[in-house]
Protein backbone atom coordinates (compact mmCIF):
# COMPACT_ATOMS: atom_id res chain seq x y z
CA UNK A 1 0.00 0.00 0.00
CA UNK A 2 2.45 2.66 0.84
CA UNK A 3 4.10 2.23 -2.75
CA UNK A 4 1.11 3.38 -4.19
CA UNK A 5 1.51 6.74 -2.50
CA UNK A 6 5.02 6.93 -3.50
CA UNK A 7 4.24 6.06 -7.17
CA UNK A 8 1.72 8.78 -6.80
CA UNK A 9 4.58 10.97 -5.69
CA UNK A 10 6.65 9.92 -8.91
CA UNK A 11 3.67 10.45 -11.14
CA UNK A 12 2.62 14.20 -9.48
CA UNK A 13 6.89 15.17 -9.85
CA UNK A 14 6.88 14.31 -13.16
CA UNK A 15 3.78 16.31 -14.19
CA UNK A 16 5.66 18.96 -12.33
CA UNK A 17 8.43 18.81 -14.77
CA UNK A 18 6.58 18.37 -17.65
CA UNK A 19 4.76 21.49 -16.53
CA UNK A 20 7.91 23.28 -16.48
CA UNK A 21 9.18 21.97 -20.29
CA UNK A 22 6.01 23.05 -22.11
CA UNK A 23 4.72 26.20 -20.49
CA UNK A 24 5.71 29.49 -21.09
CA UNK A 25 3.26 31.39 -19.12
CA UNK A 26 5.21 32.62 -15.44
CA UNK A 27 2.15 31.90 -13.24
CA UNK A 28 1.99 28.01 -14.74
CA UNK A 29 5.37 27.88 -14.34
CA UNK A 30 5.93 28.62 -11.20
CA UNK A 31 2.65 26.19 -10.03
CA UNK A 32 4.76 23.61 -11.49
CA UNK A 33 7.38 24.08 -9.28
CA UNK A 34 4.96 24.65 -6.15
CA UNK A 35 3.62 21.08 -7.48
CA UNK A 36 7.26 19.29 -7.38
CA UNK A 37 7.71 20.59 -4.54
CA UNK A 38 4.05 18.94 -2.75
CA UNK A 39 4.73 15.74 -4.49
CA UNK A 40 8.24 15.53 -2.93
CA UNK A 41 6.41 16.37 0.57
CA UNK A 42 4.13 13.42 -0.10
CA UNK A 43 7.30 10.93 -0.58
CA UNK A 44 8.39 12.30 2.77
CA UNK A 45 5.12 12.01 4.73
CA UNK A 46 4.71 8.34 3.06
CA UNK A 47 7.88 7.08 4.32
CA UNK A 48 7.29 8.70 7.95
CA UNK A 49 4.67 6.71 7.99
CA UNK A 50 6.38 3.39 6.45
CA UNK A 51 9.09 3.53 9.19
CA UNK A 52 6.71 5.40 11.78
CA UNK A 53 9.18 7.95 12.84
CA UNK A 54 7.81 11.73 12.61
CA UNK A 55 10.75 13.11 10.75
CA UNK A 56 9.34 13.46 7.85
CA UNK A 57 6.78 15.27 8.65
CA UNK A 58 9.15 18.47 10.23
CA UNK A 59 11.13 18.09 6.56
CA UNK A 60 7.73 18.63 4.79
CA UNK A 61 6.55 21.14 7.03
CA UNK A 62 10.28 23.01 6.57
CA UNK A 63 9.29 22.49 3.10
CA UNK A 64 6.34 24.02 3.27
CA UNK A 65 8.40 27.18 4.57
CA UNK A 66 10.38 27.18 2.24
CA UNK A 67 7.47 27.27 -0.23
CA UNK A 68 5.99 30.25 1.52
CA UNK A 69 8.80 32.08 1.44
CA UNK A 70 9.40 30.84 -2.46
CA UNK A 71 5.96 32.15 -3.14
CA UNK A 72 6.63 35.56 -1.48
CA UNK A 73 9.78 36.56 -3.59
CA UNK A 74 8.56 34.98 -6.52
CA UNK A 75 4.93 36.74 -6.72
CA UNK A 76 7.15 39.72 -6.50
CA UNK A 77 9.60 39.45 -9.15
CA UNK A 78 6.67 38.56 -11.81
CA UNK A 79 4.35 41.76 -10.23
CA UNK A 80 8.22 43.85 -10.96
CA UNK A 81 8.54 42.25 -15.00
CA UNK A 82 5.11 42.69 -15.03
CA UNK A 83 5.56 46.26 -14.49
CA UNK A 84 8.05 46.79 -16.86
CA UNK A 85 7.36 44.30 -19.74
CA UNK A 86 3.48 43.62 -19.59
CA UNK A 87 3.83 40.30 -20.85
CA UNK A 88 3.98 36.96 -18.80
CA UNK A 89 6.13 35.16 -21.03
CA UNK A 90 9.10 33.41 -19.79
CA UNK A 91 10.90 33.97 -23.06
CA UNK A 92 10.76 37.92 -23.49
CA UNK A 93 11.98 37.57 -19.23
CA UNK A 94 15.86 36.76 -20.75
CA UNK A 95 17.55 40.09 -19.32
CA UNK A 96 20.91 38.36 -18.53
CA UNK A 97 21.60 36.97 -22.14
CA UNK A 98 24.94 38.36 -23.00
CA UNK B 1 -10.96 -1.10 2.56
CA UNK B 2 -12.55 2.02 2.87
CA UNK B 3 -9.02 3.33 3.35
CA UNK B 4 -7.72 2.58 0.01
CA UNK B 5 -11.40 3.59 -1.91
CA UNK B 6 -10.72 6.87 -0.04
CA UNK B 7 -6.74 6.77 -1.70
CA UNK B 8 -7.84 5.98 -5.14
CA UNK B 9 -10.45 8.69 -5.01
CA UNK B 10 -7.71 11.31 -3.73
CA UNK B 11 -4.99 9.98 -6.14
CA UNK B 12 -7.75 10.04 -8.94
CA UNK B 13 -8.50 13.81 -8.17
CA UNK B 14 -4.69 14.97 -7.54
CA UNK B 15 -3.99 13.65 -10.96
CA UNK B 16 -6.65 15.40 -12.70
CA UNK B 17 -5.54 18.72 -11.06
CA UNK B 18 -1.79 17.85 -11.70
CA UNK B 19 -2.92 17.62 -16.33
CA UNK B 20 -5.64 21.16 -15.41
CA UNK B 21 -2.26 22.94 -14.27
CA UNK B 22 -0.70 21.91 -16.74
CA UNK B 23 -2.87 21.32 -19.75
CA UNK B 24 -5.91 25.05 -18.95
CA UNK B 25 -4.34 27.82 -21.23
CA UNK B 26 -5.79 30.60 -18.22
CA UNK B 27 -3.53 30.59 -15.06
CA UNK B 28 -6.76 31.14 -13.14
CA UNK B 29 -7.94 28.13 -14.43
CA UNK B 30 -4.79 26.33 -13.57
CA UNK B 31 -4.74 27.88 -10.40
CA UNK B 32 -7.85 26.75 -9.49
CA UNK B 33 -7.36 23.05 -10.53
CA UNK B 34 -4.24 23.44 -8.63
CA UNK B 35 -6.07 23.94 -5.76
CA UNK B 36 -8.25 20.12 -6.16
CA UNK B 37 -4.88 18.52 -6.38
CA UNK B 38 -3.71 20.58 -2.78
CA UNK B 39 -6.37 19.63 -1.08
CA UNK B 40 -6.63 15.63 -2.54
CA UNK B 41 -2.99 15.66 -1.00
CA UNK B 42 -4.34 16.98 2.45
CA UNK B 43 -6.63 14.21 2.34
CA UNK B 44 -3.53 11.76 1.99
CA UNK B 45 -1.79 13.35 4.21
CA UNK B 46 -4.88 12.52 6.84
CA UNK B 47 -4.72 8.86 5.01
CA UNK B 48 -0.98 8.69 6.25
CA UNK B 49 -2.30 9.84 9.69
CA UNK B 50 -0.40 13.00 9.81
CA UNK B 51 -2.50 14.88 11.51
CA UNK B 52 -0.44 18.44 12.15
CA UNK B 53 0.59 18.44 8.19
CA UNK B 54 -3.21 17.45 6.91
CA UNK B 55 -4.15 20.97 8.97
CA UNK B 56 -1.06 22.71 7.54
CA UNK B 57 -1.65 21.44 3.93
CA UNK B 58 -4.68 23.02 4.04
CA UNK B 59 -4.28 25.90 6.18
CA UNK B 60 -0.66 27.49 4.85
CA UNK B 61 -1.00 25.96 1.23
CA UNK B 62 -4.64 25.51 0.25
CA UNK B 63 -5.37 28.61 2.01
CA UNK B 64 -2.61 31.36 2.20
CA UNK B 65 -0.21 30.40 -0.51
CA UNK B 66 -2.76 29.71 -3.36
CA UNK B 67 -5.15 32.46 -2.27
CA UNK B 68 -1.57 34.63 -2.60
CA UNK B 69 -1.31 33.38 -6.69
CA UNK B 70 -5.10 33.86 -6.70
CA UNK B 71 -4.70 37.50 -5.39
CA UNK B 72 -1.65 38.08 -7.81
CA UNK B 73 -3.72 36.64 -10.82
CA UNK B 74 -6.33 39.01 -10.70
CA UNK B 75 -4.54 41.70 -9.49
CA UNK B 76 -2.70 41.57 -12.58
CA UNK B 77 -6.28 41.56 -14.86
CA UNK B 78 -4.31 39.06 -17.18
CA UNK B 79 -7.08 39.01 -20.23
CA UNK B 80 -6.80 36.35 -22.96
CA UNK B 81 -4.29 38.26 -24.97
CA UNK B 82 -1.86 39.04 -22.61
CA UNK B 83 -1.17 35.16 -22.52
CA UNK B 84 1.80 34.40 -24.06
CA UNK B 85 0.87 31.93 -27.56
CA UNK B 86 2.69 28.93 -27.01
CA UNK B 87 2.95 27.45 -30.13
CA UNK B 88 5.33 24.61 -29.54
CA UNK B 89 3.05 23.91 -26.45
CA UNK B 90 2.30 20.21 -27.33
CA UNK B 91 5.20 19.50 -29.20
CA UNK B 92 7.63 20.55 -25.93
CA UNK B 93 5.14 18.08 -23.94
CA UNK B 94 5.85 15.21 -26.53
CA UNK B 95 9.04 16.04 -25.98
CA UNK B 96 8.93 16.27 -22.11
CA UNK B 97 7.20 13.26 -22.20
CA UNK B 98 10.29 11.34 -24.36
CA UNK B 99 12.64 12.56 -21.87
CA UNK B 100 10.80 11.91 -18.37
CA UNK B 101 9.42 8.57 -19.00
CA UNK B 102 12.88 6.54 -18.82
CA UNK B 103 13.79 8.56 -14.87
CA UNK B 104 9.96 7.64 -14.17
CA UNK B 105 9.94 4.18 -14.79
CA UNK B 106 13.30 4.20 -12.64
CA UNK B 107 11.72 5.94 -10.03
CA UNK B 108 8.82 3.41 -9.98
CA UNK B 109 11.17 0.23 -10.20
CA UNK B 110 13.14 1.81 -6.96
CA UNK B 111 10.05 2.15 -5.50
CA UNK B 112 8.29 -0.77 -5.91
CA UNK B 113 11.19 -2.65 -4.31
CA UNK B 114 10.48 -1.00 -1.00
CA UNK B 115 9.37 -3.15 1.51
CA UNK B 116 5.78 -3.55 1.86
CA UNK B 117 4.42 -1.64 5.38
CA UNK B 118 1.37 -1.71 7.26
CA UNK B 119 -0.39 1.55 6.44
CA UNK B 120 -3.76 1.41 8.93
CA UNK B 121 -4.23 4.71 10.62
CA UNK B 122 -2.66 5.08 13.55
CA UNK B 123 -4.91 7.17 15.95
CA UNK B 124 -2.26 7.66 19.33
CA UNK B 125 1.20 9.28 19.15
CA UNK B 126 1.34 9.86 15.78
CA UNK B 127 1.70 13.36 13.83
CA UNK B 128 -0.12 15.17 16.30
CA UNK B 129 0.98 18.37 17.31
CA UNK B 130 2.52 17.88 20.19
CA UNK B 131 4.57 14.50 18.91
CA UNK B 132 5.67 16.54 15.87
CA UNK B 133 6.38 20.15 18.21
CA UNK B 134 8.56 18.13 20.53
CA UNK B 135 10.50 16.46 17.32
CA UNK B 136 10.81 20.07 15.86
CA UNK B 137 12.03 22.02 18.83
CA UNK B 138 14.60 18.86 19.98
CA UNK B 139 16.42 17.43 17.47
CA UNK B 140 15.68 20.13 14.67
CA UNK B 141 15.79 23.20 16.06
CA UNK B 142 18.88 24.15 14.01
CA UNK B 143 17.12 23.77 10.51
CA UNK B 144 14.10 25.66 12.39
CA UNK B 145 16.12 28.63 12.80
CA UNK B 146 17.40 28.54 9.49
CA UNK B 147 14.06 28.83 8.25
CA UNK B 148 13.15 31.30 10.42
CA UNK B 149 16.01 33.58 8.97
CA UNK B 150 14.69 32.46 5.84
CA UNK B 151 11.32 33.59 5.98
CA UNK B 152 12.32 37.01 7.11
CA UNK B 153 14.65 37.63 4.39
CA UNK B 154 12.25 36.68 1.87
CA UNK B 155 10.07 38.89 3.51
CA UNK B 156 12.39 41.64 3.72
CA UNK B 157 13.60 40.76 -0.47
CA UNK B 158 9.82 41.29 -1.37
CA UNK B 159 8.78 44.50 0.25
CA UNK B 160 11.95 45.51 -1.41
CA UNK B 161 11.28 44.06 -4.81
CA UNK B 162 7.67 44.85 -5.16
CA UNK B 163 7.76 48.35 -2.35
CA UNK B 164 6.92 51.50 -3.58
CA UNK B 165 9.80 52.83 -5.63
CA UNK B 166 10.86 57.05 -6.16
CA UNK B 167 9.96 58.30 -2.37
CA UNK B 168 13.62 58.19 -1.14
CA UNK B 169 15.96 56.44 -3.75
Amino acid sequence: MIEHYLFLSVILFCLGILGVISRRNVFIVFMAIELMLNAANLGFVALARLHVSMDGHVLAMLVMAVAAAEAALALAVVILLHKHKGKLDTNIFSLLRG
Amino acid sequence: MIVTYMFFGFALLSILGALGLILFKHPMNGAMSFVVTLISLAGMYALLSAKLIFAIQLIVYAGAIMSLILFIIMFLNIQAKDLPDEPGRWFYLGGGIVVISPIAYLLLKMVKSLPAGDTGIIEQDFGGVKEVGQLLFRDWLLPFEIVSILLLVALVGAVVLAGKRGANT
